[in-house]
């Protein structure tokens, strides 16, 4: 006797076709629930991220990678985005330690600041993160910044 | 190639004579570099010898130890004309940049050709190297007497 026969034998068409729906329906589900997945952890990611404080969020928000045209003038970071970058990186640099390494602090600041690369530039020739002799770094002391205008003039050259 | 009185603006060939800009210029050309561009990578085959022209760039060593080069007339990429002619630390761009950049092989070339030319080019690039490496070899000097 075949499977069909067996069905058909037992009367099982009924249960059969039962057991094909709710298989299907299962399987259907779990599609559905994996085509949604990445939507659900977005909105999870949202939710996480609007529940910080805006110092830390100023860490963890993504980097906006523009198209610049070829020979296009460089854009200038504003004072503000400036300011963020700034507290974003004594953040950062709190949990390392000063004297710090630039190329580290860099590396994690890469992802999570708006680009980290010109914000430290500029930070550097205002004078507000300095060299130490050994090659390390560190913040400038409030008081003692020696930001000039001459640096401003010679970033933009 | 570039023409010659583009080299002139450079402190690093002040010395050299027309002929000689002339042999240089004639190898050289201009590359640009976008801002968090790594442009040498440390223990590479050293292969250009770049002078900036513009922008602002760090050289970062294994150690993570840095240095933040601003404007015109730096010089990166020496180890092209330096045996083992190995790039000994990461060179990457703070901002956009732009340089004259010369093949090592043949700026060594060039070098080893005319004596004139490869003596006033080395020991103005030895002049800047030796100056701004000084703080890595204080350093070493300073943790070993203080035995750090």
């Amino acid at each position: 006797m075949t499977a069909l026969a067996a069905i058909s034998a037992a009367d099982g068409w009924l249960i059969s076709a039962l057991g094909i729906s709710i298989v299907f329906s299962g399987l259907a589900g779990l599609a559905i629930l994996i085509a949604n997945f990445p939507r659900a952890l977005a909105w999870w990611d949202r939710q996480s991220f609007e529940s910080l404080g805006p110092r830390v969020k100023a860490i963890f928000r993504p980097r906006e990678i523009k198209e610049k045209p070829p020979g296009a003038p460089e854009e200038v970071i504003e004072e503000k985005d400036l300011g963020d970058a700034e507290a974003a990186l004594r953040i950062l640099t709190s949990f390392l330690g000063e004297p710090f390494k630039l190329p580290r602090v860099l590396e994690l600041a890469k992802d999570r600041i708006h680009r980290p690369h010109s914000a430290i530039n500029r930070l550097l020739l205002k004078g507000t993160i300095v060299a130490d002799p050994d090659g390390l770094f560190r913040w400038q002391d409030e008081g003692k910044g020696a930001e000039s205008l001459d640096a401003d003039e010679s970033m933009k050259s | 190639m570039i023409p010659v009185h583009e080299l002139r603006k450079y402190d690093i060939f002040l010395d050299l004579e027309p002929n000689e800009l002339t042999s240089l210029a004639r190898i050289a050309d201009v590359v640009h570099a976008s801002e968090g561009e790594t442009i040498i990578r440390e223990g590479q085959p050293a292969r250009t010898f770049y002078v900036m022209d513009q922008g602002n760039l760090m050289i970062a060593f294994k150690d993570g130890r840095a240095l933040a080069l601003h404007g015109r007339g730096e010089v990166v990429g020496w180890s092209a004309i330096i045996h083992p002619t190995q790039y000994t630390g990461d060179v990457i761009c703070l901002t956009d940049c732009s340089f004259i950049a010369f093949p090592g092989s043949e700026l060594l070339r060039l070098i080893q050709s005319n004596v004139a030319v490869g003596t006033k080019l080395m020991r103005t690039v030895s002049q800047r190297v030796a100056n701004r490496m000084q703080f890595i070899a204080e350093a070493d000097k300073r943790r070993l007497k203080g035995g750090r």
